[in-house]
């Protein structure tokens, strides 16, 4: 069926795609090398930081121990403590897109204005109507995607709706 | 040549190359819907898919103008037939090839200029949470590999047939692991967080697809305003209306020689002189191999309009 050529054998095809083969082989090599966990990295080291001060700034929108679950989870991943301030949504998002504190945890609308602003992780508990749902989440600044993935994980570690995402 | 638009003798090998670009298509939607399933805001990955489904776009021109060219049959309408329908595909292909060639690198432009940082999180797979990222790259590098094949045997079927469509779409398809590598490179940098990976390989990308649709739309209006026959993927003559040229001028030294391409066929049309006494075959006129005679379907003769004392064209 796959339209191989007239004369098809492997070493007629490996010779003739010999150019993809090697990148497949370079791009191979090198994720055996670097390893699955290395990658990603945050652009500004966020992550790092975090486990090197062993603090991280929360913004909290609403009643803080709603964040608690996945603060706690967080700390225990990083080793870090986190540093709790209560803020309101549009200061908290533009702190964080400005780089001044490293996670937003709040209720947003499913499909966020921000959202192309700022990473959103898996909703930890979901309100509001049918149509209308509002996710109580936690946001990342753009970009820092080791963080996230160490956000993302915590949040699915504490929310069985995380989880089921 | 029969009721249609289409030689008879490469029938046969237009009917393989229908049968290709089916499989073409098939493939191609498999890629658009792989790298679909994993873009998230990597400027690299939707300027990718977006080369993807372009891809699409040259099988589905080449199948519409081939189906006309098959079925289609001469009328009071349309007395030529439909052979210059491919000829319209082709500019189709080549405005669409352009146009979001020049979107997708403004926005890769706009994105590196804003110093936009893409987000690639994780998903949870086989209870493994994996960053997204790698399921990018297994995604795009299954890109890579229909393409180059379909592009390779796609090649011979375009030159047999001297058909631009699907020469154009054979050399995409070919060079489509430079591509694909720009695309590895930007997910990949992006992973090792250089945040510009992600928007200049996005770059590198559309810059391909702006320059194969200004490359095709310079071809494809040369044939619309019936400029000189032009070669398959380039803007230069082609070597062959070339040589047909220099073939009647040193039969007609003194008439003035017009070349011009209709789809696949060539028309010749020889000015200032008369026709030879005896009546003859385009195909006489053809310089090359017999096979290829079929490239010339008509020659006219157009006298001067003042007869020179004494003297004949033949």
């Amino acid at each position: 069926m796959w339209p191989l050529g007239e004369t098809g054998g492997t070493a007629r095809f490996a010779y003739r795609y010999c150019g993809v083969m090697k990148l497949l082989l370079a791009v191979l090599s090198c994720l055996l090398a670097t390893g699955c966990e290395a990658l990603p990295r945050d652009p500004e080291g966020t992550l790092n930081r975090i486990e090197s001060s062993r603090t991280f700034k929360v913004g909290a929108i609403g009643p803080a121990q709603a964040a608690a679950p996945l603060i706690a989870a967080l700390e225990q991943r990083t080793g870090a403590r986190a540093a709790i301030r209560p803020m309101t949504a549009e200061p908290a998002l533009q702190a964080l897109d400005d780089g001044r504190i490293d996670l937003v945890i709040g209720p947003f609308l499913r499909d966020s204005p921000w959202s192309t602003d700022v990473a959103f992780g898996p909703p930890l508990a979901v309100a509001g109507s049918r149509d209308h749902p509002i996710e109580y989440k936690a946001a990342v600044r753009n970009g820092e995607n080791r963080w996230l993935m160490t956000v993302e994980r915590a949040s699915r570690a504490a929310s069985a709706q995380a989880r089921a995402q | 040549m029969s009721g249609n638009s289409v030689p008879d003798e490469v029938q046969a090998v237009l009917d393989k190359a229908i049968r290709l670009e089916y499989w073409n298509i098939f493939w191609t939607i498999t890629i658009v819907v792989a790298m679909g399933m994993v873009l998230g805001q990597s400027e690299t990955m939707k300027t990718a898919w977006a080369e993807d489904t372009l891809g699409l776009v040259p099988p589905i021109m080449f199948l519409i103008s081939a189906h006309l060219e098959r079925k289609g049959r001469r009328s009071d309408r349309f007395p030529f037939g439909f052979e210059r329908v491919n000829g319209l595909g082709f500019f189709v292909a080549a405005v669409a090839l352009a146009t979001v060639g020049a979107l997708l690198l403004y926005n890769a432009v706009m994105a590196l200029g804003a110093a936009e940082h893409a987000s690639v999180g994780s998903i949870v797979l086989f209870g493994h949470d994996i960053w997204l990222g790698w399921l990018m790259i297994a995604a795009q590098l299954y890109s890579l590999i229909p393409p180059m094949i379909i592009g390779r045997k796609e090649l011979p079927l375009a030159e047999k047939l001297n058909d631009k469509l699907l020469h154009t779409d054979a050399l995409m398809n070919k060079a489509n692991w430079l591509t694909g590598a720009a695309g590895l490179f930007g997910v990949l940098g992006l992973g090792l967080g250089w945040w510009w990976a992600d928007s200049v390989a996005a770059g590198i990308i559309s810059i391909d697809v702006l320059n194969d649709g200004i490359k095709a739309l310079r071809s494809a209006t040369a044939e619309l305003v019936d400029g000189a026959p032009r070669a398959l993927s380039s803007a230069d003559l082609s070597e062959d209306a070339q040589q047909l040229a220099k073939r009647i001028q040193d039969e007609f030294p003194d008439a003035s020689i017009r070349l011009r391409e209709t789809g696949r066929l060539i028309r010749a049309e020889v000015h200032g002189t008369h026709a030879p006494r005896q009546a003859r075959h385009p195909r006489h006129y053809w310089p090359g191999s017999e096979e290829r005679a079929w490239r010339l379907a008509q020659v006219s003769f157009i006298p001067p309009t003042r007869e020179p004392e004494e003297k004949q064209g033949g």
